[in-house]
């Protein structure tokens, strides 16, 4: 896989010849070798049909190509606002990330937009609004690694079958694997007369996979 | 008993099995199993903690959380530091106070000048009885231990905590050079006196001797 944790807060990308990597616009700290930034301007893959989707859907976070011509080779280091890195590998799973988090991945990744009014209808639509999410989630697939960012560690939880997870929305980063997730209210008299708990809305995960979680409330 | 462990440095992970405990309003990040959330007034129990928590302002907002399985805590990627009671009295700011087993008591004291100086008012959460409770500093905390031979000077913005039998006085070295502004940015100490153990955060909180 191509990325290194170096420490808590930066990776390092090891570039093949011809390899090719997506990363957040200005993230690279430093590089050695022969390399090419070139601004995407389609903000991923997928062409201009990729990208009207993305725009559309306020998915679009400005990527960059990060790529090595023949015959070289380089690495580069990336790390952005100080944030905690965590490196996912994928195994042909699919990765769920909002977009704003997402600080590389492989080229070799496929990168698409899922509604979150696909899973769940409605009730999708009101879990994006009320966790902050926005409505569309970014999706990525294949053989690859990606680098998510978080606010203070991430903390991975598995989710089994028989042990479904639950986590604050303002808490959760990215999940991963065969996943169901659902918006779950415990809005009882109490809230309403305010006198809440602070923990009214979770998002419960049930099915096979992980769930990434951060340690802090607060958004990137 | 609720068991409180360490998930890195940030993260606190409790385990219940139908016990209680009471944490800092909507630290909860993740857990499994089945949990219920409910407000709680922090700061003392009955009706004189309702009128204390009015007049000193150190109303904690706490919810209980009782069930079975696993419950994560964390609070603005602050870091978790475990204390184990067992009998004696942990003081704290209700701000700092991430969690405690349900068999905890908590109550509300007066600190005077010392805690307006630390920007923290003038009254203190305390924790009393046998359990555990976490703390919350920003940076590793270290514990410094205080012995009847060994005082202890702390920067008030740098105070966390501190538990055992202590007494502290609030000293200051302001001098004519404070007042010409050039102080040494050390103007104020809190002087911990007695046998205990006394939490201190590689950061210094803003306060008002902070800057002469």
């Amino acid at each position: 896989m191509a990325f290194t944790v170096l420490n808590s807060r930066m990776v390092r990308a090891q570039l093949a010849p011809g390899q090719t990597l997506f990363s957040q616009r200005g993230a690279m700290l430093a590089y050695t070798g022969e390399v090419r930034f070139t601004p995407s301007i389609t903000g991923g893959q997928g062409g201009v049909l990729g990208m009207i989707g993305r725009r559309v859907t306020g998915e679009a976070t400005p990527l960059m190509t990060v790529e090595v011509p023949p015959g070289s080779g380089g690495t580069v280091m990336f790390g952005c606002g100080g944030h905690h890195v965590q490196v996912i590998d994928l195994w042909g799973e699919t990765l769920h990330v909002e977009a704003d988090r997402l600080l590389a991945f492989d080229g070799t990744l496929r990168q698409g937009t899922v509604f979150l009014g696909a899973q769940g209808g409605v009730m999708g639509v009101v879990r994006g609004q009320a966790t902050g999410q926005g409505l569309f989630t970014t999706t990525l697939q294949g053989h690859g690694s990606a680098v998510v960012m978080a606010h203070g560690g991430v903390l991975e939880l598995p989710i089994t079958p028989d042990r479904p997870v639950h986590v604050d929305p303002q808490a959760y980063v990215a999940h991963r694997g065969e996943v169901r997730n659902r918006l779950s209210t415990a809005i009882g008299w109490r809230e309403l007369v305010g006198r809440g708990s602070g923990e009214a809305f979770q998002l419960e995960l049930s099915g096979t996979g992980t769930v990434y979680v951060q340690a802090s409330e607060e958004k990137l | 008993m609720a068991h409180f462990r360490l998930q890195g440095s940030k993260v606190l992970a409790v385990d219940l099995a139908g016990e209680a405990v009471k944490a800092k309003k909507g630290s909860m990040v993740a857990y499994d199993g089945e949990m219920t959330f409910k407000k709680k007034t922090g700061g003392g129990e009955g009706l004189r903690g309702l009128v204390t928590r009015r007049i000193t302002g150190e109303h904690m907002a706490v919810m209980e959380v009782r069930g079975q399985g696993t419950c994560y805590f964390a609070d603005r990627a602050r870091e978790v530091n475990l204390v184990a009671l067992d009998g004696e009295k942990l003081f704290v700011e209700a701000s700092n106070l991430l969690c405690a087993d349900e068999a905890l008591r908590t109550g509300t004291t007066f600190t005077g000048l010392r805690g307006s100086a630390q920007g923290n008012g003038l009254f203190t959460t305390t924790v009393e009885g046998t359990g555990q409770a976490a703390i919350l500093s920003e940076g590793t905390a270290v514990v410094l231990r205080v012995g009847p031979q060994t005082p202890l000077q702390v920067d008030p913005g740098a105070y966390v905590a501190h538990s055992g039998n202590l007494t502290q006085h609030f000293q200051s070295g302001v001098n004519f050079r404070s007042f010409i502004g050039e102080g040494s940015g050390e103007a104020f100490q809190i002087r911990f006196e007695g046998e205990g153990l006394v939490y201190v955060q590689p950061y210094e909180r803003d306060t008002i001797g902070g800057e002469l």
